[in-house]
C-alpha cells in the first residue's frame, strides 16, 4: 500500500505537471487530497507494523500524518482560488510542487531510519522552493534563496549529526542507522558524542522546525510565500522538524545526556519566545506576525518537551492544536490580501464592516492561538505551567509568562486595529468583496482547536500517550 | 598517503583565509574536489567497485570540473573578481582561521575514537569551521556559495571517514552536493545579482 501510495503520488504529480487545462488539474489534485485521507486511514488501521522495511506506522508518524490529511482540502482548496488567475503552467507547476510537498512530508513523518528522513526532509526543500518562488517576484526570488541558502546549510549541519551518530558503531557493526538498531546500541555510546550529534540535529532540524538559532528562514519564507503555502510551513512542514528532533531526543532520553538535552531545549525555547516577542511588538506585516507567533509556540515546544513529566503530552497536544490554528488564520491571509490589497498593518483597517466572516475568524484564530480559554491550546500551556512547577523551575516559568504576556499585547493590538480601527495610511485600491463560504473550513478548523479546551477525545489522547510511552516519566 | 593528501587538503583551507581574488577560490574548490578524490580512492578500500566509481566520478566530475565552471560563469557574469566586502580584515580572517585549525585538532583529540582517523576528523572540523566563518564574515553573495561549498566539503570528509563501514552515508552526502549545487548554483546563482548583498528587501 505505501509503495502504490508513492506511485501514485508521483503519477498524480507528473499528470499535473504536464496538463493541459486548469480543470485537469484541479481533478487530479483533489484526486490526491482524497489519496492522502484513504492512505492516513490505513495508517491507522496498520499501526505500529512496519512496511517496505523502512517506513513504521508509529503513534507519532500517524499523528501527524492525520493533521496533514485534515489540512489537505482546505489547502487544495485554498490554492485553487489563490492561482485563479495564473496561466496554466503556473497553475500546474504550484500544484504539482503542492502535491510533491505532502507526499515527502508523508514519507518523512512515516520514516523508520536517519538518514532516509534526512532525505525526505531536504525534498521538502526543494518543494517548498518552488512553491515560495510562485509569484516570481523580486521579494519571492530573494525568500527562495534565503530559504534554500540556510535550509541547505542547516540540513548539512543535521547531516553532521547523523555522521556523529553513525561513530558511535564499531567496523564491522554498522547497520542502516535505523532508530530501532541505534536503541541496541545507545546505552554504550560515549555521551560527548550523544552531545555533539544532538546539538547538530537540533540546529539542522530547526530550519524545519522554525526555531532558535536558525528561524529566520521560516519567517522570510511566510512573508512571500502564498497563504496556503504559509499555513503548510507553518503548521506540517514544522511538525516535520519537530518529529526529526523528538525521534532522535526519544532515542537519546534512556541515555546519561536527558538533563544536557532538556537544558539546550529550554535554552532554544525561550530564546524563541524572547525572538518572537521582541519582533512582534514592532510588526508591521501580518503575515510576518504570524510567522514569529510561530516561532513563539515553537519554543514553547521546546520547553514542554524540556520540562518532561506533562510537558511531553503538552507538547504534542501544542502542535497539533497550533497547526489547526495557524493555519486556519494563514488561510483568511489569502481572503484579508484580497479584500484589503495589502498585508501591511498601516494600510489595513476596518475589517469588521468590510468581510465580517474574515473579522471573525481573525478574532477566533487570535484567541485560540493566544491559548486564551476556550482555546484548547489553552490546556496545553497550562500543562508546560504545571510541568514547570513540578519541575521548579521558576525562574523559566517566570521568563515564559512575561515575554508571553509581550506576545498577547502585540498580537492582540494588531488584529484589533485591522479588524475595528481605520487604516492609517490612506487605501489606494478600493476594498474587493469575497464570498463568506471560503471562511467554512477555517472555522472548522477553529471549532475542532476550542472543542478540545472542553473535551478532549478518547482516541487523541491515546495517540498521544503512545507517542511518548518510551519517554522517561 | 592519505594524511599527506587531508594535510595538502587542510593548507587548501588556510590559502581561503588568506586570498582575496574569486578566481583564487575556484581554483581552491577545484583543488579541494582533486584532493577529495585522491583521499576516497586510498581510504576506501572495502566499498565495491561500483560504489567507489561513483564516488570517483562524483568528485572529479562534479567538484572538481562543473562546480567550478558555475562558480567561474557567475563571476563573469558579474564582473566582480575580488573578495573587497568582509566584515573583518582578511590578517584577523588568517588569525582566526589559525585558532580554528587549533580549536579543531584540540576537539579531534577529545573525540579520539578507535575506528576514526584522528586526522581526518581534526580536518573536517577545520573545514567546517572555516565554511561557516567565511559564510558569517564574507558580505557578497558569491562568497557565501563558496563557504557553503567547503562546508560541504566538510560533511563529505567526515562521511569518508565512516565510509568503509557505511557506503550509503557517502552517497547521500553526494545527493546533497548534487541537489544543492544544481539547485544553488545553477538556479539561483545565476538570477540573483551574486556580487551585491542587496538582499535587503525582507527585513523587519
Amino acid at each position: 500500500m505505501l509503495l502504490l501510495f508513492f506511485a501514485i503520488s508521483v503519477f498524480l504529480g507528473l499528470a499535473v505537471f504536464l496538463s493541459g487545462s486548469k480543470t485537469v488539474t484541479r481533478i487530479l489534485t483533489l484526486a490526491y487530497a482524497v489519496l492522502l485521507i484513504l492512505f492516513t486511514v490505513y495508517a491507522w488501521i496498520r499501526m505500529d507494523t512496519t512496511e517496505l522495511t523502512y517506513f513504521t506506522f508509529d503513534s507519532t508518524g500517524v499523528l501527524l500524518l492525520s493533521v496533514l490529511a485534515v489540512l489537505t482540502l482546505p489547502t487544495v482548496y485554498h490554492g485553487f482560488i489563490y492561482t485563479s488567475d495564473d496561466s496554466v503552467k503556473r497553475f500546474n507547476i504550484y500544484h504539482s510542487g503542492l502535491i510533491a510537498l505532502m507526499s515527502f512530508m508523508a514519507g518523512a513523518y512515516l520514516e523508520n531510519t536517519m538518514t532516509l528522513l534526512w532525505i525526505f526532509v531536504e525534498a521538502t526543500t526543494l518543494a517548498v522552493a518552488v512553491l515560495i518562488y510562485h509569484d516570481r517576484t523580486e521579494t519571492a526570488l530573494e525568500a527562495t534563496w534565503k530559504y534554500v541558502f540556510i535550509c541547505s546549510t542547516g540540513i548539512a549541519l543535521a547531516y553532521l549529526g547523523i555522521l556523529f551518530l553513525g561513530f558511535i558503531y564499531g567496523r564491522g557493526n554498522a547497520p542502516n542507522l535505523s532508530f530501532s538498531s541505534f536503541a541496541r546500541v545507545i546505552s554504550e555510546a560515549n555521551p560527548l558524542y550523544l552531545k555533539i550529534a544532538f546539538i547538530f540535529v537540533l540546529i539542522g532540524f530547526s530550519t524545519k522546525m522554525g526555531l532558535f538559532p536558525m528561524h529566520t528562514v521560516t519567517i522570510d519564507a511566510h512573508t512571500v510565500a502564498p497563504p496556503p503555502v504559509s499555513a503548510l510551513i507553518s503548521t506540517t512542514l514544522m511538525n516535520v522538524g519537530f518529529l526529526a528532533i523528538f525521534r532522535v531526543y526519544t532515542l537519546f532520553s534512556s541515555t546519561s545526556v536527558l538533563p544536557f538535552m532538556n537544558h539546550v531545549l529550554i535554552l532554544s525555547g525561550l530564546l524563541s519566545i524572547l525572538i518572537s516577542a521582541g519582533y512582534m511588538l514592532k510588526a508591521k506585516h501580518i503575515k510576518r506576525m504570524l510567522a514569529y507567533s510561530s516561532l513563539e509556540n515553537m519554543g514553547l515546544v521546546a520547553i514542554a518537551i524540556g520540562t518532561g513529566s506533562s510537558g511531553y503530552y503538552a507538547a504534542l497536544l501544542l502542535i497539533v492544536l497550533h497547526s489547526f490554528a495557524k493555519s486556519s488564520l494563514f488561510y483568511q491571509m489569502g481572503q484579508l490580501s484580497r479584500v484589503l490589497h495589502t498585508y501591511k498593518l498601516d494600510d489595513s483597517g476596518h475589517y469588521m464592516k468590510l468581510y465580517p466572516a474574515g473579522a471573525m475568524v481573525l478574532l477566533t484564530g487570535m484567541i485560540s492561538i493566544l491559548a486564551i480559554p476556550p482555546s484548547g491550546m489553552f490546556i496545553s500551556e497550562l500543562l508546560i505551567f504545571r510541568s514547570l512547577v513540578m519541575n521548579s523551575q521558576w525562574l523559566v516559568l517566570v521568563i515564559s509568562i512575561i515575554l508571553l504576556c509581550f506576545v498577547i499585547y502585540a498580537m492582540s493590538t494588531r488584529v484589533m486595529h485591522i479588524v475595528f480601527s481605520s487604516p492609517r495610511n490612506d487605501p489606494g485600491q478600493l476594498p474587493d468583496r469575497v464570498n463568506p463560504v471560503e471562511t467554512v473550513s477555517q472555522f472548522i478548523l477553529l471549532a475542532f482547536v476550542i472543542m478540545i479546551c472542553l473535551y478532549q477525545p478518547p482516541f487523541l489522547n491515546d495517540i498521544i500517550n503512545q507517542g511518548i510511552s518510551l519517554l522517561p516519566r | 598517503m592519505v594524511n599527506y593528501l587531508i594535510v595538502l587538503f587542510a593548507i587548501t583551507l588556510m590559502y581561503f583565509a588568506s586570498a582575496e581574488r574569486l578566481i583564487t577560490f575556484i581554483r581552491l574548490i577545484a583543488l579541494q574536489g582533486l584532493l577529495l578524490c585522491g583521499i576516497a580512492v586510498f581510504e576506501l578500500k572495502e566499498v565495491n567497485l561500483a560504489n567507489l566509481l561513483f564516488i570517483v566520478a562524483e568528485t572529479l566530475i562534479f567538484k572538481t570540473m562543473v562546480l567550478p565552471y558555475l562558480l567561474n560563469r557567475i563571476i563573469r557574469r558579474s564582473g566582480v573578481t575580488k573578495v573587497h566586502r568582509q566584515a573583518i580584515p582578511g590578517f584577523y580572517l588568517l588569525i582566526f582561521s589559525i585558532f580554528g585549525l587549533l580549536l579543531s585538532v584540540i576537539l579531534a583529540v577529545i573525540l579520539v575514537n578507535p575506528f576514526i582517523n584522528p586526522v581526518y576528523l581534526a580536518v573536517a572540523l577545520f573545514t567546517l569551521f572555516t565554511g561557516l566563518l567565511m559564510i558569517v564574515t564574507h558580505k557578497l553573495i558569491i562568497s557565501h556559495l563558496i563557504g557553503f561549498l567547503i562546508v560541504e566539503n566538510a560533511v563529505f570528509l567526515f562521511s569518508l571517514a565512516v565510509g568503509n563501514e557505511m557506503p550509503m552515508l557517502i552517497n547521500i552526502g553526494i545527493l546533497l552536493d548534487l541537489f544543492v549545487g544544481v539547485l544553488i548554483l545553477g538556479f539561483f546563482g545565476l538570477r540573483l545579482k551574486p556580487h551585491t548583498n542587496e538582499l535587503t528587501l525582507l527585513k523587519d
